[in-house]
């Protein structure tokens, strides 16, 4: 499926890598912050006077934005070194930690936010959440610290 | 003090040598920074695409201005406690690079952005939300905001593509001192080799 790291032509530019880079953080900018919105309201912060489940519809179509932009930018990052990714742990534990992350947010975190939950159940979902996101973020950034280890 | 001797002085404390040399504590601390970007940061957004009428738009823009207020002000806390961490550990390199530096200036614009929208914008949201109509000069100062965050974004990205050749830069300073010609502008034509290396 992958190229090898020589033949792809993604290497040939030394600019395409970095804007590549900002793309996928302009676009987790967008993912996390609309995400967070809605999770830090469930915890009671705020927009205070919105429902939880108002603001969710209202930046839904924005998460879903982030979250295609960072998963085209994130698998031609990946295709520019896919043997250093592949053997890399940090970036195991990031796809490990994406994997929970994204059907959390569609399969639990949306429900408790359009039914509106406010209760210990739910703050636990918003904390689990923003969990979730800020360790995908940890674990990406240690994927070009941990190498440095070898 | 210049600016330059107090960047050494600053990277060779004991805390911030200890900083630079740690695998672990280092990368948290930029990860923090990055974490705290994308939620907060992700505020920043939401409020300027609330103003260019793009999202959030059923709800008073008062209320997406002024309840976010204070979480934006706790994130820019920790984004910027964690950027003087991280300055502070290579902060003779980060003197020299283009990109920290156009960062820095991108901070003060973003500073001056406040000051010059805080009373024609951000003081008068509820008169937008009776009107119904979002002036042109919120709007402005909306696509203005993101602009500059997205410079913020780019640039300091872009910090971790620059590494000045320090060893370079001190040799080309220790043939001045020796007031040895030949030392010093070998050295420095090296250094100018790289077009993103200020000499000062």
């Amino acid at each position: 499926m992958f190229l090898a790291a020589a033949e792809n032509p993604l290497n040939a530019s030394d600019l395409i890598f970095p804007v590549l880079e900002c793309i996928h953080i302009a676009g987790f900018t967008i993912l996390l912050g609309t995400i967070g919105l809605v999770d830090l309201r469930i915890l009671g912060l705020g927009l205070r006077t919105q429902k939880p489940a108002e603001i969710a519809r209202d930046v839904g179509p924005w998460t879903l934005i982030g979250l295609v932009l960072v998963l085209i930018s994130g698998p031609l990052l990946f295709s520019s070194d896919p043997d250093m990714y592949y053997l890399n742990p940090s970036f195991l534990v990031k796809m490990v930690l994406l994997a929970l992350a994204i059907p959390f947010h569609y399969l639990v975190r949306r429900k408790v936010a359009l039914a509106n939950g406010s209760g210990v159940g739910s703050k636990i979902v918003a904390c689990t959440s923003l969990a979730l996101w800020v360790g995908v973020i940890f674990g990406g950034i240690f994927i070009g610290f941990v190498n440095q280890l070898r | 003090m210049s600016i330059l001797s107090f960047c050494q002085w600053l990277q060779s404390t004991d805390f911030f040598t200890a900083l630079r040399g740690s695998w672990d504590v280092y990368p948290a601390v930029m990860s923090t920074h990055l974490a705290a970007i994308a939620i907060f940061g992700g505020l920043v957004l939401v409020v300027d695409l609330r103003l260019l009428g793009l999202a959030l738009r059923t709800r008073p823009v008062a209320d997406v201005v002024n309840q976010l207020r204070l979480l934006k002000w706790i994130g820019l806390l920790i984004v910027a406690t964690c950027g003087v961490l991280m300055f502070g550990a290579k902060a003779e390199e980060y003197y020299y690079n283009a990109f920290f530096r156009t960062k820095m200036t991108i901070l003060a614009l973003i500073a001056i952005h406040a000051l010059v929208f805080r009373r024609s914008v951000y003081a008068r949201v509820a008169e937008f939300d009776r009107s119904g109509v979002i002036p042109g000069r919120a709007k402005l100062a909306a696509a203005l905001s993101l602009m500059l965050w997205m410079g913020m974004i780019i640039c300091g990205r872009g910090i971790g593509y620059i590494e000045p050749p320090l060893d370079k830069i001190h040799a080309a300073n220790f043939g001045d001192s020796l007031r040895n010609p030949e030392i010093a502008t070998q050295a420095r034509g090296q250094v100018t080799q790289n077009p993103f290396i200020f000499s000062h």
